[in-house]
């Protein structure tokens, strides 16, 4: 019902090409880590998942249904099966903890409910929802405290919640790592992996490597385009350097020989750019 | 200070100044011509302003001792009530007809690859609603006094009614910009999963905008009460009718004791939301 299938995807942003020609399927229950450099066309792979950006060639399908060419309604519909958790910021700040799980349900809210959701809070189902979703991340004591009054950690957390609340057929973790300490990473991670065990789809993305090495199957982004796609054992020192190479401007290649991915490129140097 | 002549120059960092270009050239004449223009269209004459100071300081003299008597206290107390009032009632009223207005009045991103059939319904309301805060806010208070005035009679009613209209284009448009200028990121993540237009503006706007609402109003009763002292020049209603009339009676120690009380009031309400205002930055 709900494999993604990117086909020859593009994406530009003016005139730089965020995603260039991505083919990509991923199966029903599938747990799959997105690695790349940064600008590499990560965020822009999940966002085009949602519709989050406008297509500029190739087709995006979700369970079988091309997802940019859905009027307003059945849009909403595949989008209530996609969760999303980013790196930070999307969750309302001036809202609280319970509210912002309790959005995990906004897809099914009229402007009615909206309106009174927002006002006296979310009705009773709903709360028993939120407040249980809190207690699975740990935060059911702070169901009434604003988002904007916790910490990165915790507020990734009641993003998870939020996930809990949704029950969506597909999550996609964007960079969710980025700006939490390593015991959140660990239970952020635990639940989305929970979540996959249940039969949603996982697709996460992270500069990790070490994170994606526990998945089945990794895809690498280069310059929005697939450099790698399988199983993490094949993933070794040369195809990372593959991976992450071109993050420096090619005009600075060869000069600075500090770092791992630089060093590779000092031998390079032998072809016409001299190494200082 | 020189630099050995061997050294090539260094290239200069500018500072905030725009560097010498024909562009800034240009503007800068500009300026000065629509300032030579601007003054010789409003005959402006600095000789003039010391030659009419001499009856100044007599309209200045004959302001002191102000008149302190029951009656003047008394008048002056109650245009000040209804100054007040106006401009409260003014605030209230508008800042409830801009919200509705600017909730229509904003447009976010718009849906990627949306159909026409899809964006048209959307763009009705929005430039709609746009046209009616423009028109509210671009008559001045003082000229919806006047249609009101006409239409209602004289007093305070059709002064309020004024502030309302025209604290209902200013504020519709500023809240319509703060709900456009909030972060994204809840908005694009509640779209993301399903959320609805309203449940998405509801929740990822308003909150967000919220505290700027509130300060935004508090900053509009301030203007008010400035804009209704001058109201009742145009005979709607509050202090301004009675410093007209002291005016015309050439009562200057009354209107001493009208513009001085204005002054107090103005400045404690400016002290007063300003502090509120303060306590609302989040």
């Amino acid at each position: 019902m709900t494999r993604l299938a990117l086909k020859d995807v593009r994406v530009r942003f003016g005139g730089l090409a965020a995603l260039d020609g991505v083919t990509l399927e991923a199966r029903t229950g599938e747990r799959l880590a997105v690695i790349g450099a940064s600008g590499a066309g990560k965020s822009t792979l999940f966002r085009a998942l949602t519709r989050g950006v406008p297509l500029s060639g190739g087709a995006v399908s979700v369970g079988g249904r091309d997802l940019y060419s859905l009027p307003a309604r059945e849009l909403r519909a595949v989008r209530g099966t996609i969760g999303t958790i980013h790196q930070a910021y999307d969750l309302v700040p001036q809202l609280s903890a319970g509210l912002n799980a309790a959005l995990g349900a906004a897809r099914e809210m009229g402007s009615l409910r909206a309106i009174k959701t927002l006002l006296i809070g979310p009705g009773s189902g709903l709360a028993a929802r939120a407040r249980a979703a809190l207690g699975a991340v740990g935060l059911e004591e702070f169901a009434d405290t604003r988002v904007a009054a916790l910490s990165g950690g915790q507020q990734q957390r009641v993003a998870v919640a939020r996930l809990l609340v949704q029950r969506p057929q597909v999550v996609l973790a964007d960079e969710p790592f980025a700006a939490v300490d390593p015991k959140t990473t660990a239970s952020v991670l635990e639940a989305l992996l929970g979540l996959n065990r249940e039969g949603a789809t996982l697709l996460l993305s992270s500069h990790d490597v070490e994170v994606a090495r526990g998945f089945p199957r990794v895809v690498a982004l280069r310059a929005g385009r697939v450099v790698y796609d399988g199983p993490p054992e094949r993933l070794g020192e040369r195809e990372l350097e593959e991976i992450y190479a071109g993050t420096t401007p090619r005009a600075v290649r060869g000069q600075t020989a500090q770092t791992g991915w630089a060093r590779v490129r000092v031998a390079e140097g032998r072809d016409g750019v001299s190494a200082h | 200070m020189a630099s050995p002549p061997t050294e090539a120059r260094p290239e200069r960092i500018g500072g905030a100044l725009p560097r010498f270009s024909w562009r800034t050239a240009l503007a800068v004449l500009l300026l000065l011509g629509l300032t030579g223009w601007s003054a010789r269209g409003v005959e402006f004459d600095l000789a003039a302003l010391l030659q009419g100071s001499g009856p100044v300081e007599r309209f200045v003299s004959g302001m002191f001792p102000p008149d302190l008597s029951a009656a003047t206290l008394r008048a002056t107390a109650r245009g000040l009530i209804e100054t007040f009032q106006m401009s409260f009632l003014g605030a209230l009223i508008g800042a409830s007809l801009a919200l509705p207005l600017a909730a229509l009045g904003t447009q976010g991103a718009p849906e990627a690859s949306a159909r026409r059939r899809e964006r048209l319904p959307r763009a009705v309301p929005y430039h709609l609603a746009r046209l009616l805060l423009n028109v509210f806010r671009s008559v001045p208070d003082i000229l919806w006094a006047l249609v009101f005035v006409v239409a209602l009679g004289l007093g305070p009613f059709p002064g309020t009614l004024a502030l309302a209209v025209h604290s209902a284009g200013v504020l519709g448009k500023l809240y319509a910009e703060t709900l456009e200028a909030v972060p994204g990121g809840p908005v694009e993540a509640l779209r993301a999963s399903g959320a609805g237009g309203p449940a998405a503006f509801l929740f990822g706007r308003v909150p967000q905008a919220a505290s700027g609402f509130a300060s935004l109003t508090l900053y509009q009763w301030e203007c008010n009460i400035r804009s209704a002292t001058i109201l009742g020049f145009v005979g709607a209603g509050g202090i301004g009718q009675e410093i007209l009339i002291s005016m015309n009676l050439f009562d200057y120690p009354k209107v001493a004791t009208l513009v001085g009380a204005t002054m107090v009031i103005v400045l404690l309400v400016d002290r007063l939301s300003a502090a509120i205002r303060r306590r609302l930055v989040l």
